[in-house]
């Protein structure tokens, strides 16, 4: 660290490679911008940034579970054949106009409020919001008593009913906690992109963005600007991080 | 009256007999337990071939929680993600890959310790206790991949 030009330069190396091998094997835009972003591993998160998710559901297919899959496999979440108490990250919900019969799809996770009603309700602060506006479970002094689970507007927790058998090292999770969409803050702190928007856009269907809100210049300021964002239950005051098209 | 200083010359030369006795006793019993302690586990060590830890060894027997306690909280928190302290790499350099050792084996590097000291952690509760790519425990006899379903729930927005 003696010599902070050589780092300097070693990072703008290492983005343009990055950068260059991200425009040619992904769907444009969808790394250029965060690969640009990715902090040291020595610092921390900062407010400067806010996180943030647009879904658009006109192109969200009907029946496609690619998001869902990507997480499980990212998280290492598994099955117990019993679905009332399996974890669930994110789940695809189907919505039916009753009276035009109209259909729309769109994936569910933790909204990423701006306001948690699960941090507000957690006895022990385990449920908190990160100042780049992740909401997580920190499972270290989690007692289980789901109260965050209660309060959550959108059904986007799970309680973590038996041992856990981990695939992955970067996301302990354990019996007798709660746990919920991360936004897959393993990638993000590193730059990348959450798994889903990765696995939505390999599907071809790229209804996923994912960005910096508090950035105008990002793809997802650029998108909101131009198309909008809603809610859901936007009545509630939270400001969620993650916003929704043609709801 | 010589009689009594007799025994008295025997009584201090026995007692100057065994003081050196005792005390080579305990010069040798030293030398013995510099070179191998007979009694404490033997701690694996890294199988990558490093022979340095992140700090002194006797600095990181004595206070190790604190530095991966620490790190902790500025991983979660913070989302500083160096790897100096992290819990994962103690296990990455400690344990070997595809180990069959686990958490409570007397050979994994953690529990080596734990067992003797009698000092339970719950750290692999949720933390792997092997480096990642391994092959999974086992102990969970449900572990199937989740299938994904598409739920409809009964939203409407009529």
């Amino acid at each position: 660290m003696s010599n902070p030009d050589i780092n300097i330069s070693r990072r703008s190396f290492v983005e343009k490679s990055a950068t260059a091998a991200a425009a040619l094997t992904i769907a444009p835009g969808v790394f250029l911008h965060t690969v640009a972003e990715a902090k040291p591993a020595k610092d921390a998160v900062t407010d400067a940034v806010r996180w943030g998710m647009l879904i658009d559901t006109a192109k969200c297919a009907s029946g496609c579970t690619a998001c869902v899959s990507a997480c499980n496999t990212e998280n290492g979440i598994a099955s117990h054949d019993r679905p009332r108490t399996d974890q669930q990250w994110i789940r695809k919900v189907t919505l039916r106009d009753k009276q035009t019969k109209h259909e729309i799809s769109l994936p569910m996770m933790c909204q990423h409020c701006e306001n948690p009603p699960c941090a507000d309700v957690c006895p022990t602060g385990a449920s908190f919001k990160r100042v780049d506006g992740i909401v997580l479970v920190d499972r270290h002094i989690c007692i289980g008593c789901r109260y965050c689970m209660m309060a959550c507007p959108y059904k986007a927790r799970s309680f973590a009913h038996e041992t856990v058998d981990l695939t992955v090292d970067y996301q302990p999770r354990g019996k007798g906690t709660v746990e919920s969409c991360t936004m897959c803050v393993h990638r993000v702190d590193e730059g990348g992109t959450p798994a889903c928007v990765e696995a939505c856009a390999e599907a071809e269907h790229g209804a996923m963005v994912f960005g910096d809100i508090k950035n105008p210049d990002s793809e997802i300021s650029k998108e909101l600007v131009k198309h909008g964002g809603k809610q859901i239950r936007a009545d509630l005051g939270l400001n969620t991080g993650v916003r929704y098209r043609g709801i | 009256m010589q009689q009594f200083q007799k025994r008295m010359h025997n009584t201090l030369i026995t007692i100057a007999g065994l003081a050196l006795l005792a005390f080579s006793a305990f010069a040798f019993a030293d030398e013995d337990s510099s070179e191998k302690p007979s009694f404490a586990p033997e701690v694996p060590h890294p199988t990558n071939g490093s022979t340095e830890c992140v700090q002194p060894e006797d600095e990181m027997k004595k206070n190790h929680m604190n530095y991966i306690l620490h790190q902790r909280d500025q991983t979660m928190h913070k989302g500083i993600r160096t790897e100096t302290y992290s819990l994962k790499e103690c296990i990455n350099c400690h344990v070997p890959k595809n180990s069959q050792a686990r958490f409570g084996d007397d050979e994994h590097f953690c529990s080596s310790c734990h067992n003797f000291t009698g000092v339970s952690i719950d750290c692999f509760q949720c933390h792997m206790d092997r480096p990642m790519g391994s092959k999974p425990t086992g102990k969970n006899p449900h572990g199937a991949q989740l299938t994904p379903t598409v739920s409809t729930h009964g939203a409407s927005n009529e």
